[in-house]
């Protein structure tokens, strides 16, 4: 790996605060100096002490904080999205470990594998990724700020933290309605969003029913009226900030003038009124800065809420050391469990009786059964995905976490990587004359050379749901490990192709152990396997 | 990828297409044409909010002129009515105000909109028929419909409103200025041609890169997505530390990528800082020298300080609607990527219907009750005989179809979210609980080892967690509740013996009192007919005559 050291990133958060600081100094430093400068010159214009003025340093501060300000922005910008860019790819190489570890990736339906949900999914990722970009830096360096106008104010016009502090109990109570408010919002946004696209997609996969039944309309309808409530409590949200946001753009003025008005009710007059001046035109220029203290607090709602629903899915700390199993080479002859109890998706005891199970090395196993027997479940068993079982081999026992290593779990609705076709095959240190082997023997030769031979880049849609479930048994040809478990291998293949492929494939595995699980017979396999019939 | 896309696209000026009145577009009548209607449904509200953002210009250009007035004249110790910083604070609330409804306004409009425009496309989706609406694809028509709306509303009020201030707001800040020092509001003003100037450079620039790096950016900002959609295939075959460290490199390549970008698109908005700075930079020395009086600047000179104050203050107005506009680069690039993607789905060509010899022509009539069986080889029409008797397809044929709002049963049925029970009931006003649970048991559903929890199991939306046999079942149960005809499209394949029986055996009973249609495979069920549809033999017997 080669991801950006946490050193250097630490280095370019601590570059990008520095900028932002920088930034919000000039800023208000440029507020204040040029009001303070004008009065000066003009105070001066009046009488002789134009002529010894020193005009040269203010108008050279000017020009400095201003162009200052312009880069100190340009850099807080590049700096705050390269050290923000450089955690996401930490965090997200993480969080693809942790996902992979989670227990849920190895149970049914991977539910990341529908698109709205992934698109939700990716959104919470990147809620996370940048709130500290768009909360953690823009609030310390506020919170900065605003301290060091603060202690600016106490010593030159101490009556003016009276409004302060009326302003900054306002603004505790509008943060704490925002918090509450928008956390509902919030909460309601997402779940009707994610309630609404699951209806949705419900109805459309039930199109043809629905539409027989003269329900289509309706039923569409009804899940588009709950993605409405989300869109509502999103707009909910937007005008929930709305206070906040219009007290912070007032807190600037109205702070700068009192400042103004309490040292000028203090008794200074003239030229004296000039450093509160300075100090009013600087909280000027600090409130426009402040625009968007309400996005602060929604950045760290969001991150809030998308943290904990992103824990859900990982089932784990993003933090935690995520450890898998790694494959060993054992080779194994029999594998056998004599009492199995079988387990459904959900982790429930199924079956009546407990299964007994052999399997053997060169005789496959078939599992027969209806759709909904839990044959899938059984293989998942088996190749340790589920449960907690302890299997014998020959030398001894082999517990779920090993079976997983020495499994190679061919899934029936195994997906294409967006990669090469070489990277597909999942067989890195296999020579390319192997690769082409299998692809010959899965009939997939032709289609990869008109594609572009092995490094050709696929996609799902690149390949028909027949050509993926031929990629998927290439990727069983070339398995090295003891255990291969198909699952439906000969679905979306028409009648002779498959009989063909699996004929051969049973062939190429005769010294491992096989297991198919298929909804019908396997003409194939009869006579060499041994059936169980769920 | 929000950040990613908004590197995209950064030039200032819109694409002239967005801008074209509705009614002028080429496009064909009756397309669904997202941004248009957007539009049109928010030119009011568009009207508003601009109304609004002009109004908080406006007073704070007023506060502008009367804080400056009131610092100036308290410093320069001359007599300060108390009226003018009265007027200052209440310009300065009233700005606020304006604001905050300006805000308010944008967020309900941008609501509305995107409701609308998602009821639009729901009253399309309403009308296609069986066919188009299987061939849509799936998931990107839920993301479409859960995301675009939003994203085209965003374009059309929000965007569209800042891009209007464009016009208006350096305007009235040059208004104000010129009513000051004319030379002094054309020294502002000089500077947008330079600045226009250089965004072109750098907008020519920034495009280049983008088009150069944009193949490679994409699917790199797709490999996290597609790794964690593909897990399960991941982690079967063992490739999990392979994929890490691949996901890890294109990651790291990727960010470099993104910041090559963004180091050229964060010049957008640098530019404008850069502008808006040199002249206050200059303004501030012109004017400081007008008033030492020691050389004199036409229009700089015998300016009073408040006057001055003024010129500083409202200068950086001048190029504040520039810099919020290059603020929503990403809202642009997004709206018409949503936009387009709308369009796409919703006028796709509708399905056509295949022409199936055997099942043109006039139907025999059907009978009032009794079990009907279509067999047939795969592919000679039997599913698209049942959706012509149920009318289920856009353009099917003439008359009212024999059997419209009848039962559908098959494993793709719908399944709304909730108890089994629910399921059941679903849209059957004439179900009472305990008609309910006879079915249920009848069916073996209420009692299925596999769905714990009897009638009151959980099913999940579109039942995710029921087998094709369940979900068969559960449509059989539904027949049986309601009163009504039933098309069964392959009522017994992929059961196992005993559950087929059942089934077959619900049917039987059905068609003692209703027109059961089942279009099938299994020749059980076919006997079991009192009268059969073979659409192999319609098509010879065609061929014969």
């Amino acid at each position: 790996m080669n991801t950006r050291s946490l050193e250097t990133r630490r280095r370019d958060w601590r570059l990008a605060t520095t900028f932002a600081f920088t930034a919000l100094g000039c800023a208000v430093l440029l507020g204040g100096l040029s009001a303070w400068f004008l009065g000066s010159v003009a105070l001066a214009g009046l009488t002789t002490a134009a002529l010894t003025f020193n005009f040269h340093i203010p108008a050279a501060l000017v020009r400095l904080f201003a162009l200052g300000r312009v880069a100190a922005r340009y850099g807080e910008r590049l700096v705050g999205h390269r050290a923000a860019l450089g955690d996401q790819v930490a965090r997200r190489v993480d969080l693809f470990s942790c996902m992979a570890a989670a227990p849920g990736v190895r149970r049914a339906g991977w539910q990341l594998g529908d698109p709205a949900r992934l698109a939700d999914y990716l959104d919470d990722v990147e809620d996370v990724d940048y709130a500290r970009l768009r909360a953690g830096l823009p609030f310390r360096t506020l919170t900065v700020g605003f301290t060091a106008l603060i202690l600016a104010t106490a010593w030159l016009a101490p009556l003016a933290l009276v409004p302060v502090g009326v302003l900054l109990a306002a603004g505790a109570f509008l943060v704490r309605r925002l918090k509450r408010e928008g956390t509902a919002a919030l909460a309601t946004a997402r779940a009707k969003r994610n309630a609404g696209a699951q209806e949705f997609g419900a109805a459309l996969a039930a199109g043809v029913p629905l539409k027989a039944e003269g329900q289509w309309a309706a039923c569409a309808h009804e899940a588009l009226a709950t993605l409405d409530t989300g869109e509502h409590a999103t707009g909910a949200l937007r005008r929930a900030q709305v206070p906040l946001d219009t007290l912070s753009a007032l807190a600037g003025p109205l702070v700068g003038a009192s400042a103004m008005l309490a040292t000028w009710f203090a008794g200074l007059r003239g030229g004296a009124l000039l450093a509160s001046a300075f100090l009013a035109f600087a909280w000027l220029a600090f409130g426009e800065s402040v625009t968007g203290a309400s996005r602060i607090v929604v950045a760290l709602l969001r991150r809030k809420a998308a943290a904990e629903a992103l824990d859900l899915w990982s089932e784990t700390k993003h933090e935690a050391v995520c450890v898998l199993p790694e494959p060993t080479t054992a080779s194994l002859c029999r594998l056998g469990h004599a009492g199995l109890q079988r387990l459904s998706p959900a982790g429930l005891p199924l079956g009546t009786a407990p299964l007994a199970l052999s399997l053997t090395a060169g005789v496959p196993t078939i599992l027969k059964g209806a759709s909904g027997s839990g044959k899938t479940s059984l293989l998942k068993q088996i190749a340790g995905w589920i449960g907690e079982d302890r299997f014998a081999f020959d030398g001894g026992i082999l517990d779920a976490y090993a079976r997983c290593a020495v499994t190679t779990l061919v899934l029936h609705d195994a997906a294409v990587l967006e990669d090469t076709v070489r990277a597909n095959l999942f067989a890195t240190d296999q020579s390319d004359v192997l690769l082409w082997q299998a692809l010959e023997a899965t009939e997939l030769d032709a289609r990869i050379k008109a594609a572009g031979g092995l490094d050709a880049w696929l996609r799902q849609d690149t390949l028909s749901l027949g050509e993926a479930q031929r990629l998927n048994l290439a990727r069983a040809w070339l398995s090295t490990k003891p255990i291969v478990l198909l699952d439906e291998p000969a679905e979306h293949l028409d009648t002779g192709q498959g009989e063909r492929i699996l004929k051969g494939l049973a062939e190429h595995l005769r010294e491992r152990i096989v297991v198919v699980a298929a909804h019908h017979d396997v003409p194939a396999l009869t006579g060499v396997a041994h059936a169980i019939d769920l | 990828m929000r950040c990613h896309n908004a590197a995209m696209t950064t030039e200032l000026q819109d694409n002239p297409a967005t801008e074209a009145d509705p009614c002028r577009t080429d496009r064909p009548p009756g397309s669904f044409a997202a941004l248009p209607f957007a539009q049109a449904l928010g030119r009011n509200a568009l009207r508003v909010l601009v109304g609004l953002q002009i109004a908080r210009t406006v007073f704070r250009i007023g506060f502008a002129a009367m804080a400056a007035a009131t610092v100036g004249r308290l410093v320069m110790g001359t007599p300060v009515d108390p009226a003018l910083p009265l007027i200052a604070l209440g310009s300065f609330i009233a700005s606020a105000v304006a604001g905050a409804c300006a805000e308010r306004r944008e967020a309900f409009a941008e609501t509305r909109i995107a409701c609308a425009l998602r009821e639009r496309a729901g009253n399309r989706l309403a009308t296609l028929g069986a066919r188009s609406l299987q061939a849509m694809p799936a998931g990107e028509t839920i993301v479409a419909l859960q995301r675009h709306p939003g994203a085209v509303a965003a374009l059309a009020v929000g965007h569209k409103a800042a891009m209007t201030m464009m016009g208006f707001g350096p305007l009235l800040a040059a208004a104000a200025l010129l009513l000051v020092s004319w030379q002094a509001g054309l020294l502002v003003m000089g500077l947008t041609p330079v600045m226009i100037v250089f965004f072109v450079l750098v907008g020519a620039t920034i495009r280049r890169r983008a088009d150069d790096q944009e193949r490679a950016f994409a699917h790199l900002a797709r490999q996290f997505a597609d790794r964690i959609r593909t897990l399960p295939t991941i982690f079967a075959n063992h490739a999990f530390a392979r994929e890490r460290d691949t996901l890890s490199r294109r990651l790291d390549a990727h960010a470099g990528r993104t910041m090559g970008v963004l180091s050229i698109a964060f010049v957008n908005a640098g530019l404008i800082d850069f502008f808006a700075s040199l002249s206050i930079a200059m303004l501030a020395v012109f004017l400081g020298l007008g008033h030492l009086g020691l050389v004199s600047l036409p229009g700089f000179s015998g300016l009073a300080f408040w006057q001055s104050l003024f010129i500083l203050m409202v200068a950086p107005e001048y190029f504040a609607p520039f810099r919020r506009f290059s603020e929503l680069y990403h809202v642009k690039a997004q709206g018409v990527a949503a936009a387009a993607a709308l369009d796409r789905l919703m006028d796709r060509e509708p399905a056509t219907e295949p022409h199936i010899e055997a099942i043109e022509g006039d139907l025999h009539a059907l009978p009032e009750r009794g079990l009907v069986a279509i067999v047939g080889a795969s592919g000679s029409g039997k599913t698209t005989l049942l959706r012509r008797l149920a009318g289920a397809d856009a353009q099917a044929g003439q008359g009212a179809p024999p059997l419209a709002g009848a039962t559908w049963v098959s494993t793709d049925g719908f399944v709304p979210a909730g108890s089994l029970a629910d399921a059941m009931a679903w849209r059957c006003p004439s179900a009472t609980p305990a008609r309910i649970e006879e079915v249920g048991h009848a069916l073996g559903l209420a009692d299925d080892r596999l769905l714990p929890g009897g009638l009151s199991a959980h099913v999940a939306a579109g039942g995710g967690n029921l087998s094709g046999g369940q979900r068969v079942r559960l449509a059989v149960a539904r027949a049986l509740i309601a009163d009504r005809p039933v098309l069964a499209d392959e009522p017994t394949a992929k059961l196992d013996d005993a559950t087929a029986a059942r089934v077959r055996e619900a049917l039987c009973t059905l068609a003692q009192t209703r027109c059961v249609v089942v279009a099938t495979h299994d020749r059980a069920l076919a006997s079991a007919a009192m009268r059969t549809i073979d659409l192999d033999r319609t098509v010879k017997r065609e061929a014969a005559a």
